[in-house]
């Protein structure tokens, strides 16, 4: 496998511009003989095919949802970063790329990250012309708001719901062309595999979620969009029905698989309650601005929090990084909490929680105040414990959030397979080992509205590819092994449901691929990994119909994805020895326990080729070229 | 706690359904209600049963795929919120608890309490954008908008197409669910130039899916968990009058 | 002229409109009623002068019946429209914002166009009660008088004492007085007209603010405002008109009649 990443020559700045130059357009005429099938309506995906659509492009969209309308983009609070300077503090592209490939610890593709900003003003003024209701100031202009890991304020947002109002804009663009004919919308159809003819990606086969039928789809090129895998941690911030099974799949088939282990996990997530947890919740890092976090100094001190006198407390952060204190980087108090937490530290009936006080707050500034900043957040807080965060420490645990690694593309996008694209959070491209806040909603749109509809032109302009009958044999064998593997699924018969397994899985992951990581536990992680896959293929136990509506074969099918998957993403941390962004290796770390990045030997991409289920993918690297930054510490101290 | 849920059990769309007694016991106030489901579903795997059917996806009372209704109200008792955000500390010790699936002509049930809201859907692709094709947008900031304009649409776009409106309506009215989306649009400057056509079009396509008429019982505003006002219906009564006169009906 | 039935919102219009055209109507009628208690002559002239509008008030009656037709029309067809979305009802039946008035519109409604039938045929074309027809009054009309011999009025009156010279006016005219104050006297007629009249102030407590949601006017300081205007309303026109056969019953009005 070669990793060509296409990347056009020239200066960083004129490298898009010449590109679609370069690029030879479809005929209009012909667009609408190219079919184009989209996998996933979310923010990349949605925007995709509508854009595409709006081209002339003959598209297909398919979502195991209900409607396009409910991916998890949607659930993004805070906001979307665009390098539009409106507020005259110096922003510009080149700032918004130094601080999102400096944000991602040096570990990004510099054109990609480039252009990402390059594209991302044109983001803010199609979904403003599209009646993104964004804020405003009393002038009427648009607002905006700073955000973690930039000095520039260049954050546009929509109340507590910028994901969710951008998702509706794609959402509405897609219905109108869904309205001219010109998208088939396939609502609850699960990608199950893609179909690869000769080399080239040509089609998919998914399942109808309502009849458990398999369908057979082809395409002149296919779209992935199909989001993260933080759900592998079978707790996370993701959605619930989340899943690996399309990129996995795709691997499987062939994609290269690009650096699984950049995982990111959010500092400030309500903590679990217990066993029955099925998701964990996100409240925003501003909390932090006025919140001490802390935790007795005591092991097993259950008292309550009012009763623990303050000599008796341990404001951890302040200590251990005093300039930053409560406000450090989210790996680095991610991994301070759960550092106190294993030494029997935590609070909560689980033990696997840190308070965040905000009593000094409140005597300093009054209630009133603190509730005109966080209002809706503590009002969440109260909902969900069922505690008046005004009264008591809140507490908060970490979480998975996000994941930066994914399938390899190439500046076009473009997997290792030709003909099979890959957008959004689905492809591994421009958040490096660590993502800043409001970029994941920028990358999506960027490659949905304004990447995806040159790259696949410059695909498309070599001619039309030949089409495959989805009654070709290797439609239909995919189709039959897809159908083996959900029958063998059904006829395992044991004990238990996918999703006490999918626990198990995510416990394993937590504690040993989690925030910190090390060659022992990684190794260890494999070994159990492999162990849980053969005991899910022993033990499962499915019920319900197996020709109509049945959740539990859904699970099931997603939850065996990732017990394959899982490994992967354990090789990889494994292979890493240095630590980077979202990737801690406990061996390598300055004194201060800080993470020590080692560019010489790991200034890479790591993308994996599947070599058969147990065994371990080949490795391959696409060598990072630094040509116009300088690689920096990244230091919070 | 002990949780006496009564679920509506209905295996397929043709089948004709019943309420099914389930005794939950060690429930913890501190589940939310869809978890305290998700501990019964698991006892019914664990039994060979088959499962209750019901959807839900973010948890975090965003993304309007759960909707149920409980005790007669769609998301439950309380107000504001959607069903994965009500939790089980909002009930007592041996409480009755009716679990049912949207009861409407529109949204047929597919299993249990997972019903089909693509009507909703088709409704948006009627007219619930702005035809504004990706490239042709001026500056973001070249057409400024009052503030108090763009935050009154946002209030209007924060719908998040649960169903719970034209469930909890005893007319079966999608009203307020097509108000606010009109409204979003038809509020701002950007949805000026379809603003007739969008009002016409969506109402028609919301008669032609089948939903009744509004009688303005306002059942909808309090089902409604991101609470939207029911001014969107009056709003979108002024715009359809408007277009009526305009372009006919 | 019913195709406006298959629009939803252009039924609501229709029901807004007519009902608004009603209000009018029967906030006219019940301040007119009140005249009542200036007393006889002040009602019977006030009746008396309705009916000397001749073509207009025929117009009015009209319109005010077409008004009524659509109304009652467009609300029994969306009720039939509605129910069949919703067919299956709730195992347990909650509301939370919908008012037992609003709930009932079509009810009370419908309870209130038989009393109507009922009011019409009772004391509008008297054919309840035939005698109404036949109830006059014989006055004498206080803003004219004429100078010679009516021998007319003088056999109406049994007046011949006048002689020749400047007479009053004496005219007969219709004795709503007396019809109004008959009718109440019989306790159920008055008991009915009261029930009524409740079901009425109930009806429109819900739809004047009803009307103006629907005619799109809404506003965060407007609305609140309306529905209490509307409930106070409903209480004002249920009391105006049930203050008439109350006082008959209790015998403030007609005694020694």
């Amino acid at each position: 496998m070669i990793l060509d990443s296409k990347v056009p020559s020239g200066p960083l700045e004129k490298k898009w511009s010449q590109f679609k130059a370069d690029m030879k357009p479809v005929n209009p005429a012909n667009k609408r003989k190219f079919k184009v099938l989209v996998v996933g309506t979310g923010l990349a995906g949605g925007a995709a095919a509508a854009t595409l659509a709006e081209l002339g492009y003959n598209v297909e969209a398919f979502t195991y949802h209900d409607s396009p309308r409910r991916a998890h983009s949607i659930a993004a609070q805070g906001g979307i970063n665009a390098a539009k300077n409106y507020q005259n503090d110096g922003d510009s592209i080149w700032r918004l790329f130094y601080d999102t490939i400096k944000g991602g610890d040096f570990r990004s593709r510099e054109a990609n990250v480039y252009r990402l900003a390059e594209v991302s003003a044109n983001i803010i003024d199609q979904s403003t012309a599209m009646g993104v209701p964004f804020a405003r100031e009393y002038g009427g202009y648009l607002s905006n708001r700073s955000f973690g890991g930039a000095l520039v304020s260049r954050t546009f947002y929509a109340r507590g719901q910028t994901g969710q109002q951008l998702l509706l804009g794609v959402y509405a663009a897609l219905s109108r062309q869904i309205e001219a004919k010109k998208v088939k919308m396939h609502n609850r159809k699960e990608m199950m595999d893609v179909v690869v003819v000769d080399g080239r990606a040509v089609g998919i086969v998914v399942r109808d979620l309502l009849t458990n039928k398999l369908e057979s789809h082809y395409g002149d090129a296919v779209i992935l969009a199909t989001g993260g895998y933080a759900s592998v941690f079978y707790l996370s911030t993701n959605a619930l029905y989340c899943n690996v099974t399309a990129s996995y799949r795709a691997y499987k088939r062939g994609a290269a698989f690009a650096n699984p282990c950049y995982t990111q996990i959010h500092p400030t997530c309500i903590p679990q309650s217990g066993d029955h947890q099925s998701k964990l919740t996100l409240m925003s890092e501003s909390l932090r601005n006025d919140g001490r976090i802390w935790v007795p100094k005591k092991a097993g001190d259950k008292r309550n929090p009012a009763d623990i006198p303050e000599e008796e407390r341990d404001y951890y952060l302040e200590r251990m990084y005093p300039s930053y204190g409560n406000l450090s980087p989210r790996d680095i108090s991610s991994r301070a909490a759960k550092r106190v937490c294993d030494e029997g530290r935590g609070v909560n009936a689980t033990g696997k929680a840190v308070y965040l006080d905000f009593s000094d707050a409140i005597n300093r500034l009054g209630q009133k105040v603190i509730a005109d900043r966080y209002g809706n957040l503590f009002d969440m807080y109260e909902n969900i414990i069922g505690v008046n965060p005004y009264k008591n420490p809140m507490m908060i645990y970490p979480a998975a959030h996000y994941a930066m690694g994914g399938l390899w593309v190439d500046y076009n996008l473009m997997s290792s397979i030709p003909g099979l694209f890959v957008l959004g959070e689905a492809n591994f491209s421009d958040h490096g080992a660590n993502r800043l806040g409001a970029s994941a909603l920028m990358q999506g749109l960027a490659d949905g509205y304004f990447v995806i509809p040159n790259t696949i032109n410059a695909y498309f302009g070599k001619g039309k590819p030949q089409t495959i009958p989805t009654d070709h044999p290797e439609f239909k064998k995919v189709e039959v092994e897809v159908q083996e593997r959900i029958t063998k699924l059904l006829n395992v018969n044991g004990k238990q449901s996918p999703t006490q397994l999918h626990k198990k899985l995510g416990a394993i992951m937590w504690e040993y691929v989690g925030m910190a990581r090390n060659r022992e536990g990684l190794k260890k992680a494999i070994g159990l990994i492999q162990e849980l896959r053969e005991e899910f293929w022993h033990d499962l136990k499915i019920v319900g119909p197996d020709s109509y509506l049945n959740p539990v074969i859904e699970k099931a099918s997603r939850v065996a994805d990732f017990m394959e998957f899982a490994e992967i993403l354990a090789y990889d941390a494994l292979m890493r020895e240095e630590s980077c962004g979202a990737h801690f290796r406990e061996e390598y770390q300055t004194e201060e326990g800080e993470a020590k990045r080692n560019d010489k030997d790991y200034s890479y991409v790591a993308a994996w080729e599947f070599q058969g289920v147990g065994k371990e993918p080949i490795l391959h690297k696409e060598d990072l070229k630094f040509e116009f930054v300088h690689l920096g510490e990244r230091s919070y101290k | 706690m002990r949780i006496n849920l009564h679920v509506w059990r209905q295996p397929n769309t043709e089948a004709k359904g019943h309420i099914q007694l389930y005794t939950l016991d060690d429930v913890s106030p501190d589940m939310s209600f869809l978890e305290m489901l998700d501990v019964l579903n698991e006892q019914l795997i664990q039994k060979g049963d088959d499962p209750v059917a019901f959807e839900s996806d973010c948890r975090e009372g965003i993304c309007g795929t759960c909707g149920m209704v409980i005790d007669g109200i769609p998301h439950g008792k309380q107000s504001g919120a959607t069903v994965c955000q009500l939790h089980m500390r909002k009930f007592k010790d041996g409480d009755d608890i009716y679990v049912e699936p949207y009861r409407h002509t529109v949204f047929p049930v597919i299993k249990d309490l997972f019903v089909d809201r693509s009507a909703y859907d088709r409704i948006i692709q009627a007219g619930g954008y702005v035809s504004a094709n990706v490239g042709s947008a001026p500056d973001a900031n070249a057409n400024p908008i009052p503030k108090g304009i763009a935050d009154l649409a946002m209030d209007a776009a924060q719908c998040i197409g649960c169903g719970a409106c034209a469930a909890a309506c005893p007319n079966g009215s999608a009203m307020l669910f097509v108000a606010a989306k009109v409204s979003h649009f038809n509020l701002l400057p950007q949805g000026q130039p379809e603003k007739a056509t969008r009002a016409r079009a969506m109402v028609k396509r919301m008669e032609d899916e089948g939903f009744g008429g509004c009688s303005n019982y306002y059942e909808c505003e309090a089902a409604c968990p991101k609470n939207i006002s029911v001014r969107f219906i009056a709003k979108l009564n002024r715009d359809y009058l408007y277009a009526a006169f305009k372009e006919g009906v | 002229m019913f195709k406006y039935l298959n629009h939803l919102v252009i039924s609501k219009f229709v029901m807004a409109a007519t009902g608004a055209f009603i209000v009018l109507f029967i906030t006219g009628h019940a301040i007119g009623n009140l005249q009542i208690f200036l007393g006889k002559d002040a009602l019977n002239t006030y009746a008396a002068f309705l009916q000397s509008l001749g073509e207009i008030l025929w117009a009015e009656r009209i319109v005010l019946g077409l008004a009524f037709v659509l109304h009652i029309i467009t609300s029994i067809y969306l009720k039939l429209y509605n129910n069949k979305v919703r067919p299956t009802k709730y195992a347990v039946t909650k509301y939370i914002k919908a008012r037992f008035s609003s709930r009932t519109m079509i009810w009370t409604g419908i309870m209130i166009g038989s009393f109507l039938v009922f009011h019409i045929l009772h004391f509008t074309s008297r054919d309840i009660d035939p005698k109404y027809k036949e109830m006059h009054e014989v006055y004498q009309d206080e803003h004219a008088s004429y100078f010679g011999f009516d021998e007319t009025v003088m056999q109406a009156t049994n007046a011949n004492d006048f002689g020749i010279g400047m007479h009053p006016i004496i005219k007969q005219r219709h004795d709503t007085y007396a019809m109004v104050v008959d009718g109440f006297q019989n306790i159920w007629i008055s008991l009915f007209y009261i029930l009524a009249v409740i079901l009425l102030g109930f009806h429109l407590s819900h739809a004047i603010q009803s009307m103006f949601q629907t005619l799109g006017i809404n506003g965060p300081r407007f609305t609140p405002l309306m529905i209490k205007i509307s409930n106070a309303y409903g209480i004002f026109i249920a009391l105006a008109f049930a203050i008439v056969p109350l006082s008959v019953l209790l015998g403030f009005i007609g005694r020694g009649l």
